[in-house]
């Protein structure tokens, strides 16, 4: 795992004083809100509906346990007990004091974490594959890439000021679990003909108002050459991305208004006359990161645990557990565990601090001291004998972290909506519930297989619904909210944007409209092995078009 | 009019005597025009003394025991707290009690 170098450490701790010091000005009056709003924004702090936010950075959802049970200490001492997972790898407190917001960045600084680049008009955390060094289709593990671009683009003088915010993700496997298409820059470390490694550029992707799949605009970029293409793109964007208007400022708007072979020339010509050598990475500063991320020291282990064998044998909730929350490690004996954050009925990404205690303990005594937040608000345990799984199990149950549901249709992702969102124009959160309780039949949703719901409260997406299976937008209408379905919505290597079903819904029609759509999939599937968006797109949207229809319109139609 | 405390964020409404209090009841309520631009001369000021943060004017009415009801959901979300955890915001203190979702 990265450890802070003393530079890191230097800016991170200037940082707190420059902060301590603005909230000191703020409070007396000398800052007016005007002003101060973009220095706390750049800390990381929101104003919500009922109080301030903070969003914490977690770089490429990697975290140790000290980190964590760091986070579950600050949990308690400045906020309500409790944190949110968020699609971005982050954790956000939705309660801290003004005043207390600088004792809290210290105390982060004490576990090498900060608020820096969490909001603003700057190129945002950078994102990874969750599943980083564990995945055996790898070409390489991603985050020594994306600690790279967290050096390069922290406090970086030119692009600090972009016309909107900038979101990067990287993935190293063939299997897309980092959502790179849905970035203003999705990277994908490739190999080409000859062996070397190197990228796949995509540019130009995103969700919100105006989603927009990525572009590819390099097939392969060499290895050594990121920083100095980055810097090309980054130098297109800041002069050419329109700072007109606030809905038109993202680099997709560029990409798509001018062209995708106009913006190629573009960045081409820009890239040439970059000095490269100027810009990118000595290779021995790049062996010096990647050296951070080196595997644990794993040990030699049978591909089969016998006791883990026999504890699925034993204990029918054990061998469910495993069935759907183990993902295969590229090493014999060893798993990665997704322990899902998603409670049937419960908010979904929230955990107390007690439970993040429980994840720091697991991960330090089980997991190589390594934990990964994910996109979809879970944690991963990396790195976990198959032989300790039962134990880990155990120790989840008794935290209340056992639900077996990854990647199942209960495992939703949902922004925090507008019982927290200044933004949002419905509530995400109570609709994710009510179809986690409607679903919550391990069988049935056994049975189900794969389906990836996400729900957004607002037109600003930061739900995914434009990427999910079956997505959900909150939006208001006349008052009263309101909620629109979309289906085929893949934040994979088949990306592919949402097609909406029809009219919005009431909240209360929700669950049921879902439920309908669920069983019109089940009845009409080619085979069981047929995942709910291989049938969307076999037979596209029409099939499903009924599940929207009042129930009474339903049985006269009869 | 209601804003949000410098302090904490919480959610304070203006009241009589131009001071911010952190019940609704308190909410000081404009019923005639010339007491809505009345309002918004008040919200221009506090935005401009900037000791709350964000003021801004919402519609609410009053139900059968004359107690005041927010008529947008938003600004009853902001009276109780989030819904879906009850145990915070000004709902878990057993105030609001009359704002139903």
């Amino acid at each position: 795992m990265y450890r802070y170098d003393e530079f890191d450490e230097a800016v991170v701790r200037d940082r707190v004083t420059q902060f301590r010091a603005q909230v000191k000005r703020r409070l007396e009056g000398s800052l007016t809100e005007e002003e101060f709003t973009p220095l706390r924004l750049m800390n990381g702090l929101y104003l919500q509906l009922h109080a301030y936010m903070l969003r914490i950075a977690v770089p490429y959802g990697t975290l140790s346990g000290r980190q964590m049970r760091q986070l579950a200490m600050i949990a308690d001492k400045y906020d309500r007990g409790y944190g949110h997972f968020t699609t971005r790898q982050n954790l956000q407190l939705n309660w801290p004091k003004l005043a207390d917001v600088p004792d809290l960045l210290s105390d982060l600084a004490d576990v090498e974490m900060h608020c820096i680049q969490t909001s603003g008009n700057c190129i945002r955390n950078v994102t990874a594959d969750h599943f980083a060094g564990v995945a055996a289709d790898e070409v390489e593990d991603p985050r020594p890439t994306a600690e790279l671009i967290r050096q390069w683009s922290t406090l970086h003088p030119e692009f600090s000021f972009l016309p909107r915010k900038f979101k990067i993700a990287v993935t190293g496997a063939a299997r897309d679990r980092a959502a790179v298409a849905v970035h203003d820059i999705g990277l994908r470390l490739v190999r080409n003909d000859g062996g070397e490694i190197g990228y796949k550029v995509l540019v130009g992707g995103g969700l919100g108002r105006t989603p927009m799949i990525g572009k590819v605009i390099r097939e392969f970029l060499p290895r050594d050459e990121l920083l100095a293409f980055l810097e090309a793109i980054m130098r297109v964007y800041n002069l050419s991305g329109r700072r007109d208007n606030k809905y038109k400022a993202r680099i997709k708007i560029l990409v798509h208004e001018i062209g995708t072979d106009a913006f190629i020339a573009w960045v081409e010509e820009e890239y040439a006359k970059l000095d490269g050598p100027s810009v990118n990475a000595d290779p021995a500063e790049l062996a010096r990161i990647a050296a951070y991320f080196a595997p644990p020291a794993y040990e030699t282990l049978p591909a089969v645990s016998e006791s883990f064998e026999a504890a699925k044998a034993r204990d029918p909730d054990f061998a469910r557990f495993a069935a759907t929350n183990l993902f295969p490690h590229k090493v014999p004996g060893y798993t990665a565990i997704t322990v899902s954050v998603k409670p049937i009925g419960a908010p979904p990404g929230d955990a107390t601090s007690d439970q993040m205690r429980v994840l720091a303990d697991l991960a330090e005594r089980y997991s190589a001291d390594e934990l990964r937040i994910t996109h979809v608000q879970n944690v991963v345990l990396p790195h976990v004998r198959l032989d300790d799984v039962p134990a880990v199990w155990a120790a989840l149950v008794e935290a209340g972290l056992e639900t077996p549901n990854a990647g199942l249709i209960t495992d939703i992702i949902a922004c925090p909506g507008m019982d927290y969102c200044k933004l949002a124009t419905a509530r995400s959160i109570p609709i994710a519930q009510e179809i986690a309780k409607r679903f919550a039949d391990v069988e049935r949703q056994a049975l189900i297989g794969e389906l990836g719901i996400k729900i957004s409260g607002c037109i600003n997406a930061c739900g995914h619904h434009h990427v999910g299976a079956i997505g959900i937008l909150g939006l208001d209408k006349a008052g009263v909210e309101n909620y629109q379905i979309t289906l085929g919505g893949d934040p994979g290597e088949q990306a592919a944007l949402g097609q909406r079903l029809g009219p919005g819904i009431d909240a209360d029609a929700v669950p049921e409209a879902i439920e309908r759509i669920v069983d019109t999939y089940l009845e009409i599937r080619a085979d069981p092995g047929e995942a709910f968006i291989d049938t969307v797109r076999r037979v596209g949207l029409d099939p499903f078009k009924p599940a929207l229809q009042p129930t009474e319109a339903r049985l006269e139609a009869a | 009019m209601s804003a949000n405390a410098l302090l904490d964020g919480a959610v304070v409404y203006y009241a009589a005597g131009g001071r911010w209090s952190p019940h609704l009841a308190d909410a000081l309520v404009a019923v005639t025009e010339a007491e809505a631009a009345g309002l918004e001369t008040a919200r221009l000021a506090a935005e401009a003394a900037g000791a709350v943060v964000e003021p801004e004017i919402a519609a609410v009415a009053t139900d059968d025991a004359g107690r005041l009801v927010p008529s947008h959901v938003r600004e009853k979300i902001r009276a109780l707290g989030p819904t879906v955890r009850r145990d915070l915001g000004p709902q878990a203190a057993g105030e609001h009690l009359h704002v139903s979702l």
